[in-house]
């Protein structure tokens, strides 16, 4: 909810005074980092062997050569119950994969990465989501009266502390967008959740969506520090204008054991996940 | 408690002693006391000095235009001037104490003309002990570039050495490197807590209604407190005595109307002054959804009792609005009242008691997810100043002060039974601010003249709620393993009764000042002076934005304590034509608070788990080259400063932001030169220019990428450690009086200007992410005003 105050003033700037344009400004390097997508989602339904560990290398912001891939890791994930240990085959193009994986909701696990000489590691839960009620578009609600939006419909658990996590991808759009939300003041309610894409005035970029539009939605339920984690990283996308907060370091929960300066972007999560497609009418 | 409360006794004992010191000797003094008036309109004369010739027996006249001064019995000639003002000389024999007022008149016959002649005060003053003030008369203000259509008290600061502002589209104001909210902004000794309209467009003071304008920057007088970095006293007019006058002004963005006449027989006076924008009327009309409006009321009466008692009632009512579509809608704004009571106990002893109240407050309704959200902050603030003009070389000032402050931090309230929004209502917050001072003003000698005080502040959260107790008393702690701040774990609650106070803080805040003149023409000055600060404004933006909230000191958040040491020349010369001030500042400021990576301080009710307490330091140094008199009159300001601060972990352990290394505050600015200058071709045309030119501010860059979620991800570099490009921009201004017939009573005049005449895109902010077809990293600029033309059409009758 607070991200809705926030937003206000920024439209209001942006809406009455303000032109933009792209320039060239020279930035700080800073030096190569392992980066560790290790997303272990679950799909409701699925048996959940399958998963894959990407380990890439950060770049200077402007690079745009993208073969970052990391080959020559060990991967390995262990199941904190029993001890069980899964272990993640290089596929020599930055992915590691298993399709031995047994997931178990509640259940704690570690991840381990060795990668030249350095232990990389990290605990998380594997969260279970709640069951989607409806799915629906809609006109009236969201940023603008004329756009549609998407609504998933969902009951969030009693207790307070549970987030969500939604990945939208417009079919044909470059860029997914990503959203999270905490219960914190809509704890227990059932929540009625929008999306809505924004027609950019300026560049025609971005256009809403349209009927005949089919956007892929995962939805998952993630820890509070992968929560927080995300908050800060979504926050900064698009960067941070004139009254977002001042952008900051996001730090995952992947510690190195050998070199703790030497830490990695990235994350470890575990979650359970919804997946469904929506044709826009 | 009980001690310094002794200590306190005793200095105001040893006060009284050097006092009588001075009344030792000799010969019978008398006092010659009352009040200076503008002869047109009796308005009071803040500033006006009144002088016995041949002697350096003089003083100036005080915020109700009071004066009083002793002397030898004798025959003298008094001088008495003031800006722009008649000098009058007048032979008086002073062989008891006795009353005069006097009424000056303005030396054109026309109303706030373009005024040629800066007063005293705007030169270098020499012998007075006050430095880093910047005093504008309203006069000075109105000489200015108009560049948005109306004359601007604040954007006028802000071409003075040390005085900046946080870029385009955002409000307020920033002093010697100091934050927004360590600015202390008084209007009629009311609390105002947010100087903008429309994000800094315009500013909360209409000119019409505003008589002076005072920046303490620095040695901020001991009867100020409260704000570390500065005071501004900004002061309304009382309303013509004399007849019925209008004022006010037609332009494209806003209008505006002054009212003011007398009442009760020319026992008082009223002032309503109201101001509109009416763009949001335009935009509707247009057929847009959205718009964005402001409005704000003054109003002022006062009356006269009897000689020495004088009533004043005054008040003012702001708002902003804005509208996006049916889905939001938000209006913000302050509202403050006072009620003063000058009293004279004798030509010797003046006294003021006033009674202020003053809110500010921020409603959001958001149809969309159909909720409300407000915020707000309240004081009620009783004080009561005395000044007691000892001597032609002593006076003193002394008084005391408390505020009740209530705090609103943020409250939920759902609007319609469908909402799926909790009501929800953070914690309200009280504290008392207390303050009792004693200031002299000494002439030690012919040459050296001292300004010294104390003030003793207190401050209590007071209770009425319940405080979260957090394991091993850490509200942030630092996990080392991810090295990252993260909020502590609460495990359980300490319930504080209303009566009760959670915390008490008390400060000693010494005030000194030192003015030593070399010659007729040149004087150093020396001053020092520590001030407290109980409550701050939290913001992790850029910039502050008008929805940030206020929280008082307490159990984690401690007071901002700052000391600041300064230095100056002052010189005058070819006549005083010209006048050269250069100072240079150290500042120091203790508990200056900054954020956790990944705060939030919206919607927050354990503020102490989002921060870390460190510390702010700041030096510089200040030129400022004045002509003060001829056709063209203008300045040259030129500041060299930094601002910096640290924010070790402290007791939530680990090294603290950016590992507990110094980093550029958001305010620091190496360079800034301002030009302003004025140039009055006739009496038809007049013309202004602006020219800025400011380091660019201190920001945070990426400093890599990296992919994720099937986005690139920007890796960010220290804290501050980047800069947006240098600020510059040119205005200018023509000013055209048709049919000048001084006998007519009606006077109108063209004012047409020209903000950032060169169309430079200043950057508000500049943000890196994706583009959304490439997918390559871009840098975008937000610019907020390019080049804005402004035609406004001013009258008077």
């Amino acid at each position: 909810m607070k991200n809705y105050i926030k937003l206000t003033v920024l439209f209001v700037v942006v809406a009455f005074a303000s032109c933009s344009d792209v320039i060239d400004v020279p930035v700080q390097t800073a030096e190569t980092r392992l980066v560790i997508e290790a997303s272990l989602d679950w799909e409701k339904g699925t048996a959940g062997n399958d998963q894959t560990i990407s380990l890439r290398t950060s770049t200077p912001f402007f690079e745009t050569n993208t073969n970052t891939a990391v080959t020559g890791a060990t991967v390995t994930v262990t199941n904190d119950a029993d001890n069980s240990q899964f272990v993640f085959v290089d596929q020599n193009n930055g992915d590691y994969t298993t399709d031995e994986f047994v997931p178990v909701l509640n259940q704690s696990f570690t991840l381990e990465v060795i990668y030249n000489g350095e232990a990389y590691t990290a605990t998380e839960t594997l969260n279970p989501v709640p069951e989607i009620l409806n799915i629906y578009q809609g006109i009236e609600d969201g940023f603008s009266d004329e756009d549609i939006e998407l609504h998933v419909v969902f009951q969030d658990p009693p207790e307070e502390g549970n987030n969500v996590f939604f990945k939208f991808q417009n079919q044909g759009d470059l860029l997914p967008t990503l959203e999270i939300g905490d219960d914190r003041f809509v704890n227990g309610n059932e929540i009625d959740w929008w999306i809505e894409l924004f027609d950019d005035e300026e560049t025609d970029e971005l256009e809403s969506f349209q009927p005949g539009d089919i956007v892929d939605v995962e939805m998952s339920a993630i820890s509070t520090p992968y929560k927080d984690y995300l908050e800060i990283l979504i926050g900064q996308i698009g960067g941070s204008g004139l009254f977002e907060a001042t952008p900051v370091a996001v730090k995952g929960n992947c510690v190195n054991l050998t070199n703790p300066e030497n830490y990695a972007h990235g994350y470890f999560r575990l979650t359970e996940v919804n997946k469904f497609s929506y044709t826009f009418e | 408690m009980q001690k310094q409360s002794k200590i306190l006794k005793l200095l105001a004992l040893g006060f009284w002693l050097l006092a009588f010191s001075f009344s030792s000797y000799g010969q019978k003094d008398y006092t010659l006391s009352g009040t200076i008036t503008d002869k047109s309109n009796g308005e009071t004369l803040f500033g006006a000095s009144i002088f016995l010739q041949g002697t350096t027996i003089g003083v100036i006249t005080n915020e109700y235009g009071f004066y009083s001064l002793t002397a030898p019995e004798g025959s003298y000639t008094l001088n008495i001037s003031y800006l722009g003002f008649d000098e009058i000389s007048q032979a008086i024999t002073l062989n008891q104490n006795q009353k005069l007022d006097f009424e000056i008149s303005e030396f054109s016959t026309t109303l706030e003309e373009v005024v040629v002649t800066a007063e005293e005060p705007e030169r270098a003053l020499l012998r007075k002990p006050e430095m880093s003030v910047a005093k504008m008369n309203i006069g000075t203000v109105k000489q200015m570039p108009v560049v948005l259509g109306e004359v601007d008290i604040l954007k006028s600061l802000q071409m003075l050495p040390g005085v900046t502002n946080n870029g385009e589209g955002t409000g307020g104001f920033h002093v010697r490197g100091g934050a927004g909210d360590q600015n202390l902004v008084l209007l009629d000794e009311a609390i105002i807590y947010n100087t903008s309209h429309m994000f800094g467009f315009f500013s909360v003071f209409n000119a019409d209604a505003i008589k002076d304008v005072k920046l303490y920057k620095g040695g901020i007088p001991a009867r100020f407190g409260g704000r570390v970095s500065s005071v501004l006293d900004v002061r309304q007019k009382d309303g013509n005595n004399k007849r019925f006058e209008a004022t006010g002004g037609i332009g494209i963005i806003s209008s505006r109307l002054a009212l003011e006449g007398p009442l009760f027989k020319e026992k008082g006076s009223f002032l309503i002054a109201g101001r509109r924008s009416y763009a949001d009327l335009l935009l509707k009309a247009a057929g847009e959804d959205n718009s964005v409006s402001f409005y704000d009321l003054n109003l002022k009466t006062n009356y006269n009792i009897n000689a020495n008692n004088k009533l004043y009632l005054s008040g003012y009512f702001g708002r902003d609005a804005f509208e996006l579509g049916d889905n939001f809608s938000s209006s913000y704004g302050n509202s403050t009242g006072n009620l003063r009571w000058n009293h004279i106990f004798n030509e010797k002893l003046f006294s003021n008691l006033s009674a202020v109240v003053s809110k500010y407050d921020y409603d959001l309704g958001i149809t969309a997810a159909e909720f409300d959200w407000i915020s707000s902050i309240s004081n009620y603030n009783l004080k009561y100043d005395l000044k007691y003009y000892f001597s032609n070389n002593f006076k003193l000032d002394f008084g005391a002060s408390g505020i009740y402050y209530d705090f609103n931090p943020g409250q939920i309230i759902p609007t319609s039974d469908t909402s799926e929004v909790n009501p929800l209502l953070l914690d309200s917050k009280k504290a008392f601010e207390s303050g009792v001072y004693v200031n002299a003003e000494h002439k030690l000698s012919e040459n050296l003249t001292a300004q010294y005080g104390l003030r003793y502040s207190g401050f209590s959260r007071l209770g009425g709620q319940a405080m979260v107790d957090y394991a091993n008393d850490q509200p942030v702690v630092y996990n080392s393993a991810l090295g990252i701040y993260e909020r502590g774990t609460a495990v359980g609650e300490t319930n504080y009764e209303k009566g009760d106070a959670i915390k008490t803080f008390g400060n000693f805040e010494p005030r000194v000042s030192l003015a030593y003149t070399l010659n007729e023409n040149s004087s150093l000055k020396l001053g020092f002076s520590r001030a407290a600060q109980y409550i701050h404004l939290l913001s992790n933006t850029s910039s502050a934005t008008p929805l940030d909230v206020w929280t008082p000191s307490g159990e984690y958040v401690k007071p901002q304590l700052s000391n600041q040491y300064a230095f100056g020349y002052f010189r005058n010369f070819k006549d005083q034509v010209y006048s050269m001030e250069a100072e240079v500042y150290y500042k120091n400021t203790d508990n200056r608070i900054d954020y956790i990576d990944g705060s939030e301080l919206i919607g927050q009710n354990t503020i102490e788990t989002e921060i870390l307490n460190g510390e702010s330091r700041a030096y510089g140094l200040e030129l400022l080259l004045r002509k003060n008199e001829g056709d063209f009159t203008g300045w040259i300001a030129y500041t060299l400063s930094k601002s910096e601060q640290r924010t070790p972990g402290g007791n939530a352990g680990g090294l603290g932001i950016n590992d507990g290394a110094w980093y550029n505050t958001p305010y620091d600015r190496t360079h800034d030169i301002s030009i302003s200058g004025a140039y009055k071709l006739n009496d038809k045309w007049s013309f202004g220019t602006n020219l800025v030119f400011q380091t660019g501010r201190p920001v945070t860059y990426p400093n890599g990428q990296y992919e994720y979620e099937g986005l690139s991800i920007a890796s960010y570099a220290l804290r501050n450690s980047d800069r947006l490009p240098a600020y510059h921009r040119l205005d200018l201004s023509v000013n055209y009086k048709p049919n000048r017939k001084p006998e007519k009573r009606f006077k109108g005049e063209w004012v047409l200007g020209i903000y950032n005449a060169y169309n430079r895109k200043n950057a508000a902010s500049i943000s890196f992410g994706q583009n959304i077809e490439s997918g390559a990293n871009e840098a975008t600029r937000t610019a907020i005003f390019g080049i804005v033309p402004s035609l406004t059409y001013n009258f008077k009758f």
